[in-house]
């Protein structure tokens, strides 16, 4: 009986699949194997004395199934662990519904605690139309069979919870996905909407001073000068406004990939050459080539060392010099930008990588973010960034210092970087169509 | 006769603003409101060079510019592109690739807000390569 059992057992549950199918196939082989006209499990519910019917077997509606089929001393017994053999069901006292058992043809029932891990997780009812014998080591081996039924079901019932817990991280990762796609599109709109009166409003100022100078005073012309330039401010403030909240939404995920810093670094000094040279401010490098590649986001890099470039530019005399430098060190690259301006106070010198802080609040110039959007870009490739003034070699000017470790993984806030592994993609590239600055 | 432009922009006061700078150096200016007007006019009025906006509702720049390669636009493929938009111009390349898998060979890529002595010098140098 026993092997035939176990293999009745192995054979239909191994090719079931889902919990019910899997009660279903327990039940069913569990019957067949032991010669009974059918069978039930029934589950504690919850740790409560209270037993819930699961599933039944080869009974009939009319057969009262779901309910106690024990009077209660019995049923305490059962619980407490002892199983049951009611071998005459038509005599034996502690049955219940004896009438609706004679008519369904069940002669025997026996009641066997599932247990498992220690636990008693309910009891798995055998009904059988005729009269049954079991002796105590086939009542053991019933137990067992129990207990297997507990274990298959338990195991069935984690891993349908399992695919339930990860189908709905599933569906959170998608909605957290949606609303930062959402949420870029409408900043890039924000923007967009934000920026178009002001270069219609410039436009004009511009063609008023071009074509109708001569007939404005010269404070006229002057207060037009400055409503233009007041304009190219607060522009540069939502493109910088814009760009910090790229960088904290995640953004730059679908602009990674492996960056050589050789042309960063080439491409920056290029760009500061253009900003500088018209200032007549002279650009010098020194830099360790070759540099290695990473895994980056080349705008951002490229955005980084031209924004401290460009504040180099802001704050340095004609005629000074500006020094970009970059080698690789252990494994870090460390890029500086240096020039020989008025310098930092040594108490602002900690407040600079601040959002909003400006050395000077009055200066018309810079919106106070772009060393703070640096700070980001930095911090979101695992570096470090940070500033001296005066430069301790020279004794004047300002240099800033950022180091990126060259087998860098991009970081960014922890739901966002769940989906690092999905790498580029198309959609959310093109989501950026209408990124304005 | 005066050189002929076609400006594509759907917002009426940059429309209005590059009119004036235009016309008053003699050019002649024709404007599209969208790409849809765009491409038609393309057609009817066979410019000497496009101004072209990126973002336009309906059909946009992108569109407009792809268009111009496709046969059917054969006659009218070698006319020089400015695109004078917001859009920064790695953006728009990245975008245009993703889309085309071709990269976008405009003549001249313009951020607004733009010089106006930019804009003119750009439009004289393209016109002038071209005759």
């Amino acid at each position: 009986m026993r092997h035939r059992i176990i293999q009745e057992i192995a054979s239909s549950v191994v090719a079931a699949g889902g919990v019910d199918n899997i009660v279903q196939a327990l039940v069913e082989s569990t019957t067949r194997g032991t010669e009974a006209k059918g069978c039930s499990i029934l589950i504690l519910k919850d740790d409560e004395p209270v037993l819930v019917h699961r599933i039944s077997y080869g009974l009939s509606k009319d057969y009262p199934y779901q309910e106690q089929l024990l009077e209660k001393g019995a049923m305490e017994q059962v619980l407490k662990g002892n199983p049951l053999l009611a071998w005459d069901v038509a005599s034996d006292p502690r049955i219940l519904h004896k009438e609706e058992a004679l008519k369904e043809g069940i002669v025997s029932i026996a009641f066997l605690p599932i247990h498992h891990q220690e636990k008693l997780r309910g009891i798995m009812r055998l009904y059988f139309s005729e009269k049954r014998k079991f002796d105590r080591e086939e009542l053991d081996f019933l137990d067992s069979i129990a207990e297997l039924g507990a274990i298959i079901l338990e195991g069935a019932e984690t891993k349908e919870q399992l695919a339930r817990d990860a189908e709905e991280a599933r569906l959170e990762m998608a909605r957290v996905r949606d609303e930062r796609e959402h949420f870029l599109s409408f900043l890039s709109m924000v923007t967009h909407d934000l920026k178009s009166p002001l270069v219609a409003v410039q436009g004009y100022l511009t063609m008023l001073l071009r074509k109708n100078a001569d007939k404005l005073d010269e404070r006229m012309v002057k207060g037009v000068h400055r409503s233009i330039q007041r304009i190219d401010g607060m522009m540069e403030l939502i493109s910088d406004l814009l760009e910090l909240s790229r960088i904290e939404s995640g953004q730059v995920l679908s602009e990674l990939k492996t960056v050589s810093w050789n042309e960063v670094l080439g491409a920056a000094v290029d760009m500061t050459h253009e900003l500088a040279e018209p200032r007549g401010i002279k650009v010098a490098t020194e830099i360790g080539y070759p540099l290695p590649e990473v895994f980056a986001s080349e705008i951002r890099l490229q955005q980084l060392i031209l924004n401290l470039a460009s504040n180099s530019v802001r704050f340095t005399p004609r005629g000074a010099t500006i020094t970009i430098r970059g080698h690789q060190e252990n494994d870090e690259v460390i890029v500086s930008v240096e020039d020989e301006g008025a310098g930092i106070e040594t108490d602002k010198l900690p407040h600079v990588f601040e959002e909003f802080y400006k050395g000077d609040p009055d200066d018309p110039e810079g919106t106070g973010l772009g060393l703070s959007i640096c700070k980001r870009i930095v911090d979101m490739h695992n570096g470090d960034i940070w500033a001296e003034s005066p430069v301790p070699e020279t004794g004047k000017g300002t240099r800033v210092t950022f180091s990126i470790p060259v087998g860098v993984t991009c970081r960014l806030e922890d739901r966002w970087m769940l989906e690092g592994g999905r790498g580029v993609k198309t959609a959310e590239a093109i989501g950026e169509d209408s990124q304005i600055t | 006769m005066p050189e002929k432009i076609l400006l594509a922009d759907d917002d009426p006061d940059i429309v209005e603003v590059i009119s004036m700078l235009l016309e008053d150096e003699g050019y002649e200016l024709v404007v599209a409101k969208d790409g849809a007007e765009a491409l038609e006019k393309i057609k009817l009025e066979n410019p000497d060079l496009i101004i072209l906006d990126l973002l336009m509702p309906h059909v946009d720049g992108f569109e407009v510019f792809n268009m111009l390669r496709d046969e059917r636009y054969e006659r009218w493929s070698k006319i020089p592109v400015i695109i004078l938009t917001s859009v920064r111009e790695e953006v728009s390349n990245r975008r245009y690739e993703l889309e085309t898998g071709v990269k976008m060979n405009y003549a001249s890529y313009m951020e607004k807000p733009v010089e106006p002595d930019e804009l003119l010098d750009t439009i004289a140098s393209l016109i002038g390569a071209d005759n």
